[in-house]
């Protein structure tokens, strides 16, 4: 307790620890339920981790997002494709330490949409581009084949 | 001097273009023509690091007698390129049901030389066999590519020194660890007249002497003799040279490279969307926003990730549709 530096969080509010909860989750299913143990579908997926978190004073036209195990990768990419919504006043992406596998998106938008639809816009943005870049890839080596084939 | 604020916007509506310059079975060159930076660096990054492939993990050695140590050989041949096709139908050994592992979660290859000339011997990747049950014929087979026909040298053997171990290749990423990449190199380039000043070349007395010009200099209009700075200008053609290690065919790497970008965005929209209804813990949900003063961004996020969550495992606190690891604890509205 006495290493938290914010006081964003109610002494009350506080976790009593910052081990991860899942960990009781799973001695508990283990204890009381042998035949589980080959049904790790189930199982696996409580634990997998979540990928995007809403982080703490967000709003609605203005939030933070944290991304688990994502880099500049998404990250750039994203931060540009969400900027080029023209409903969306303001986005950037930081990774806030290099040895935590985590990176940040905050979102800032204009009224009638909110940071959440932006994101999703951004990834959904993100994928048609790369459906034409491959579309366009896949076009060029074969167009690249055909020529080859008829020159040599 | 007039400008259109909207100028750079153009070149990028007209959508992508994809331009091949060459392509066999090494490499492929192709130039990205109207998309952004960012794109293009997910798209080389994804390439270099996030494309699973075969490589060998576990190494059991049965008998060694050669003058190089056990684990020496080990990083040696987790470093062989071996055949990656079809590896998208072989699990990640942790995601997989066996024990430790099995035919759809390996592949397993096995290897025994002993010198019995009077000559020193070259146990190479030809001499890796591959044994059992398998995806299809090709995966997890060493790539061969020298005109000998011998593969990567492994080790060399002494008159009557023996090697026999028994490797089990698995699926991974070059994240994890390089011998996974499917690329030997990958060329990226942008801007080869240096127009845009993202480089600041290091010279002795004349740069334009000292730094030959890109093979992509001829490609693009050279700078004008005392041309302005266009301020408005951004990077928009890219040369990706694509150089294979031979587990994926080049034009495979870019395809699979994109693929991977979009299954990563996949599983994101995925876990957004999931919770609207109402069944999914998982996305960030829109709960009542909370009025509280709690407007500590940013930084705090290590530890207030964490915040204050009664998890839905857990504590009393809640099962909130938002509920696991939210993080959105601190405010007491669940
Ligand atoms: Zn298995």
């Amino acid at each position: 307790m006495a290493a938290r530096r914010d006081s964003d969080v109610a002494m009350d509010d506080a976790p009593t620890s910052h081990q991860p909860e899942v960990k009781d989750d799973t001695m508990v299913d283990d204890e009381g339920d042998d035949f589980d143990e080959n049904e790790g579908e189930e199982e696996e997926e409580e634990v997998e981790i979540q990928r995007v978190k809403l982080l703490p004073g967000s709003t609605e036209t203005a939030a933070s997002f944290e991304f688990a195990n994502e880099g500049h990768t998404l990250g750039n990419a994203l931060r540009y494709v969400i900027m080029r919504n023209p409903d969306v006043e303001f986005c950037a992406y930081a990774i806030p330490h290099p040895s935590e596998a985590k990176m940040n998106v905050r979102i800032q938008t204009f009224e009638g949409t909110t940071a959440i639809e932006a994101l999703e816009k951004g990834l959904r943005d993100i994928q048609e581009l790369c459906d034409v870049v491959t579309e366009k890839f896949v076009k060029a080596a074969a167009d690249f084949a055909e020529k080859k084939a008829a020159t040599g | 001097m007039d400008y259109d604020p909207m100028a750079m916007d153009d070149a990028e509506s007209l959508g992508p273009v994809v331009k091949i310059s060459q392509a066999d079975s090494v490499r492929v060159k192709f130039e990205l023509q109207n998309a952004d930076i960012s794109f293009a660096n997910s798209l080389r990054r994804v390439m270099l690091g996030e494309i699973p492939t075969i490589a060998i993990d576990l190494v059991e050695i049965e008998n060694n007698s050669s003058v190089l140590a056990d684990e020496f050989i080990a990083h040696r041949l987790g470093l062989i390129p071996l055949n990656a096709e079809g590896v998208e139908h072989l699990l990640y050994s942790r995601d997989c049901d066996c024990e430790e592992y099995c035919e759809h979660c390996s592949v397993r290859l096995t290897l025994h030389a002993r010198c019995t000339g009077y000559d020193n011997m070259s146990v190479s990747a030809r001499d890796l066999v591959p044994v059992g049950e398998r995806i299809n014929q090709t995966l997890g087979t060493p790539i061969i590519t020298d005109k000998d026909g011998t593969g990567s040298l492994i080790l060399k053997l002494r008159p009557d020194q023996e090697i026999k171990l028994e490797c089990i290749a698995k699926k991974g990423i070059a994240k994890e660890h390089a011998k996974w990449a499917p690329s030997a190199a990958i060329g990226f380039e942008y801007d080869p007249h240096n127009k845009l000043r993202h480089l600041d070349l290091w010279y002795e007395s004349d740069p334009k002497a000292e730094w030959p010009p890109s093979e992509y200099a001829k490609w693009e209009e050279p700078p004008v003799e005392g041309e302005p700075f266009d301020f408005d200008a951004v990077p928009n053609h890219f040369y990706f040279n694509v150089e294979t290690a031979g587990n994926l065919p080049p034009d495979g790497i870019v395809a699979e490279g994109i693929k991977v970008i979009q299954q990563k965005l996949a599983g994101l929209i995925h876990e957004l969307t999931e919770g609207e209804g109402d069944g999914g813990y998982d996305g960030p949900r829109s709960p009542e926003y909370n009025s509280g003063p709690d407007t500590n961004y940013g930084y705090s996020t290590s530890y207030g990730g964490n915040g204050g969550n009664q998890s839905a495992w857990g504590g009393g606190g809640g099962t909130t549709p938002f509920g696991g690891q939210t993080s959105y604890g601190g405010g007491g509205w669940s």
